[in-house]
């Protein structure tokens, strides 16, 4: 197998938990391996992340994936910064699946907005340390004090007149000794860090040239469709493939657990082969699955809570107390993440190893669920990582790559498997069906003295093994063990229930004296998983639309009562107060326009966005979203608005129209006909402004989506008086048509 | 069967009815086309036959035969840009980028039969190209950037 030739310094790097760096770049007994590297290469490989080249321009190793959230941009511009190159002498490539690349507690995964949070520190790091050995190298064949050598755009330079470039000194630094801590440049000296605005991949992907996981070719390459069975887990029962045989190009039709797959030397003839194979099928695992019967049964639960996942105070009794108290239920459907690129894979097994080409958020999973599906060692899967036509979550696992194996060990040879669109909606990781029950009070002055929230849901994770096993089911065992034990590093939790089920809800920052978080498990056989922002996109909505009822119940303006719940000096005060200059929050908006706020904070990133709603013909229509974040240092300023922009469309999209709905274990929506995405006619005007700040930086994308919804159901309720409570709101508003603003509670408002 | 792909006549030995995605990307191996639903729902695999977009995922090759195709790979030589390729640049307009071979096609068109569109025309035009990222609103910036540039160069 051909491994990275710059693969060879990873066993010398320890590996580390998440949130610190504990990354060492080098030790003293790889320099034989630099040295002899760079003698007969001319490059000088610094570490695991940055190689200099010969012709002086920068080979960086990115570990994370480019799913369009611009990793590739922030991570050449940290680099560019501290070795001190412009930065288009930096050429990015993606990591191979390596042990020492599993820095994300012990995973090589793109997920939970943490590219540039773990980047600023690890890449400013290996570039500061490869620059230094530069520095080293020339200070010491000019034969004067590294103190006074200066460097930039790829050179070293001594006053007044001696300076030699990065390319010509590779071989002298490989010499050096490797920086144990490289001096870091301070905020204040940046020229590159928030002042970059463009994408180092734009024109690869205007051109047609950027390179996906279904644009792979490898030599003997067949290609493939898998037919998937109408019921998650179905497995056929019966194959007639007689005439589907006799299609040109046919390699092999065969049944599997996952449905039957039909191999040719082609693409085009598996497809049309495949239209003339028929199958039956056994039952699946979701058989009699049905989710307006789910919902019911989650509404009606009436276990007053669940798990606590966090308490402060006596929430119960400050309700009892409460001169006003509300509830609430509010409620999300499944969602799947249909990315624009189908789900795909390449793999070539052979000799019980196997090589993979995928666009895929997490190597280390992609081994994982590989090694199970071949019965062979994690370490025998090595994965290439490709550009991702779109990630959101579903390609941090990896089923396709698992079945394109099984395929590849069939027929003997490397095979690209890629799923219709219908395979992607119904054999989806869904986003999990919610239902939140909420309860509130408020005292006479208008300040909200309680707050409990009991979150009902089925499970992405959870921290006991058994109730593992149920909750995620697709999912290989080896892979659960390893997805709990990450998790709980990650988060730094043992708490019972859901990792992910009251995120959003149990860090409140509403400074409220009572509050009782809980969480609730729903178990079905329909497997789940992360959805861009995870369990904020729910927990987002029901928090910020059970605030603005609250708002509404003190009679109070919702920004300024959402202003006077959270600490001054905060991110979230700092947040709001830009926020309703931007907007000009107060000023009325104009005649047939409701205007909705909400905050919200995820991925240690505050954003609050305040939406202009209007009804035409029935249908919501979004005009304008105004926006503010502060995610800390915006590495590249024009990057986080552009994620700013996308989650909330991606929000929009999920908040307007989008539901998976399940009859008799049967999805009921296969293309983008039946699952709709916000179209261009439908976006709206987003104004974004993101917050200077010199802190280190946090995620950027994910964080623009939870507050979405709730904005848009807000501005609804102050343009209508109907308090939409449901998602996707559309639905709601078709449901509710008629309805007048609420003069007495019944499950909401003012009792 | 004979096709003319981004001004060449390449030979292609596939039954008629085989989609023109799957030539494009398999026969003449220009892969910068791209699969999206396989259904003329979401544009990905937008190209211009005769001038006009096609979806052609849903477009019989057999009904290409003495046609113009144009792909995203034909639209400029390297380094040169298409003004539409340039204003997509100047806005930052790609994420994930898969969806952006597709875009642009329907703007080139768009922009050849309205040079001027207004925000409705671009999105009348435009709203049949799906984009999971949320470009929208880039998008739309840069048709009318792409569309100032063209004029411009048309008035020299």
């Amino acid at each position: 197998m051909d491994m990275s030739r710059r693969g060879f310094l990873g066993g010398a790097l320890a590996t580390g938990g998440m949130l610190t760096l504990a990354v060492t770049f080098g030790c003293g007994n790889k320099n034989a391996t630099r040295i002899h590297h760079a003698d007969t290469t001319g490059e000088l490989t610094a570490n695991m992340y940055i190689t200099v080249m010969p012709d002086g321009r920068i080979a960086l190793t990115v570990n994370k994936a480019e799913i369009g959230q611009g990793v590739a941009t922030g991570y050449a511009t940290l680099c560019a910064e501290e070795i001190g190159v412009p930065i288009d002498r930096i050429d990015v490539k993606y990591a191979d699946s390596q042990a020492a690349m599993r820095v994300s507690s012990n995973l090589q995964i793109t997920g939970g907005s943490t590219s540039m949070k773990e980047g600023f520190k690890t890449v400013r790091h290996a570039a500061a340390s490869a620059r230094d050995m530069l520095v080293a190298a020339a200070a010491s064949e000019w034969k004067v004090p590294v103190s006074e050598c200066t460097f930039g755009d790829g050179k070293v330079m001594h006053a007044p007149k001696r300076e030699a470039g990065y390319g010509d000194l590779t071989k002298l630094a490989a010499r050096q000794p490797v920086p144990s801590k490289p001096k870091l440049k301070a905020v204040k000296d940046f020229t590159l860090i928030g002042k970059t605005n463009n994408r180092v991949d734009a024109r690869a992907k205007i051109n047609g040239t950027a390179t996906y996981g279904i644009d792979v070719s490898v030599p003997g390459m067949a290609s493939a469709t898998m037919l998937h069975g109408p019921v998650y887990g179905a497995k056929p029962d019966t194959v007639d493939d007689a005439a589907a045989r006799k299609h040109p190009g046919v390699i092999d039709i065969f049944a599997t657990k996952y449905g039957v797959a039909v191999v040719a030397e082609k693409y085009w003839q598996a497809i049309a082969a495949a239209r003339d194979v028929v199958v039956t099928w056994k039952a699946g695992a979701t058989k009699g699955l049905d989710t307006d019967k789910l919902a019911a049964a989650m509404r009606d639960y009436d276990a007053e809570d669940g798990a606590v996942t966090f308490e402060r105070g006596s929430a119960g009794k400050a309700l009892g107390k409460a001169q006003t108290k509300l509830s609430a239920i509010y409620e999300a459907p499944y969602l799947c993440h249909a990315p624009m690129e189908p789900q795909n894979a390449t793999v070539s097994v052979k000799g019980g190893k196997a090589e993979v080409w995928a666009p895929t958020q997490s190597p280390t999973i992609t081994q994982a669920f590989v090694a199970e599906a071949l019965g062979i060692d994690m370490d025998d899967v090595l994965v290439h990582v490709t550009l991702a036509g779109g990630g959101f979550g579903r390609r941090a696992l990896a089923d396709v790559v698992a079945q394109a194996a099984v395929c590849s060990k069939r027929v003997k040879r490397p095979v690209k498997l890629v799923w219709s669109r219908e395979s992607d909606m119904t054999q989806g990781f869904y986003r999990p069906i919610y239902a939140i029950k909420m309860d509130g009070g408020l005292a006479a002055d208008g300040h909200a003295t309680a707050l409990r929230a009991h979150a009902i849901s089925q499970l992405i994770a959870l921290s006991s093994q058994e109730l593992l096993g149920a909750a995620l089911p697709g999912i290989p065992n080896a892979m659960k063990n390893m997805v709990v034990d990450s998790l709980l590093a990650m988060f730094s939790t043992s708490s019972v229930g859901d990792l992910f089920a009251t995120e959003g809800l149990k860090d409140t920052p509403y400074q409220i004296g009572n509050v009782l978080i809980s969480a609730s498990p729903v178990q079905t056989k329909l497997p789940v998983a992360s959805w861009r922002s995870v369990g904020n996109s729910v927990t987002g909505f029901a928090a910020e639309s059970f605030i603005d009822e609250m708002a509404h119940a003190a009679k109070a303006d919702p920004l300024a009562f959402r202003r006077k719940h959270v600490k001054d000096g905060s991110r979230q005060a700092r947040v709001l107060d830009a926020l309703a200059i931007l907007a000009k929050w107060g000023t009325a908006p104009a005649l047939g326009i409701g205007r909705g706020v909400a905050r919200h904070f995820s991925f240690e990133t505050e954003v609050g966005e305040v939406a202009d709603v209007e009804i035409v013909d029935g249908r919501i229509k979004v005009r304008r979203v105004y926006c503010v974040v502060d995610c800390g240092i915006a590495v590249n300023p024009d990057v986080v608005r552009a994620q700013m922009e996308g989650g909330i469309i991606f929000g929009l999209s999920a908040a307007l129209d989008q539901e998976i709905t399940i009859v008799d274990g049967v999805v009921q929506q296969r293309n983008y006909d039946t699952f709709p995405v916000l179209r261009m006619f439908e976006a709206p005007e987003i104004i974004v402004q993101v917050l200077e700040s010199d802190k280190d930086p946090t995620g950027v994308g994910e964080p623009g989506l939870p507050p979405i919804a709730a904005a848009v159901a807000n501005a609804i309720f102050a343009l209508t008086g109907t308090r939409l409570r449901r998602l996707p709101l559309q639905r709601g508003l078709d449901e509710s048509k008629g309805n007048k603003r609420p003069t007495a509670a019944t499950d909401g408002g003012a009792k | 069967m004979k096709l003319q792909v981004n001004g060449k006549t390449i030979d292609v030995a596939v039954p008629a009815q085989t989609p023109l995605l799957w030539v494009l990307r398999e026969e003449a191996n220009l892969t910068g086309t791209k699969f999206g639903c396989g259904k003329a729902l979401c544009g990905a695999c937008t190209v211009h036959v005769d001038g006009a977009p096609k979806r052609s995922c849903v477009t019989a090759a057999g009904d290409c035969a003495d046609k113009a195709i144009l792909t995203i790979e034909g639209l400029s030589t390297d380094p040169v840009l298409h003004p539409v390729q340039q204003a997509w640049l100047e806005e930052n307009v790609p994420q994930c980028g898969y969806c952006q071979a597709g875009q642009i096609m329907t703007a080139v068109a768009l922009l050849r039969a309205n040079p001027q569109p207004t925000d409705t025309e671009i999105d009348d035009a435009m709203s049949a190209n799906l984009c999971r990222c949320g470009t929208y609103p880039r998008i739309r910036r840069a048709v009318h950037r792409a569309a100032e540039a063209l004029a411009k160069a048309g008035a020299k």
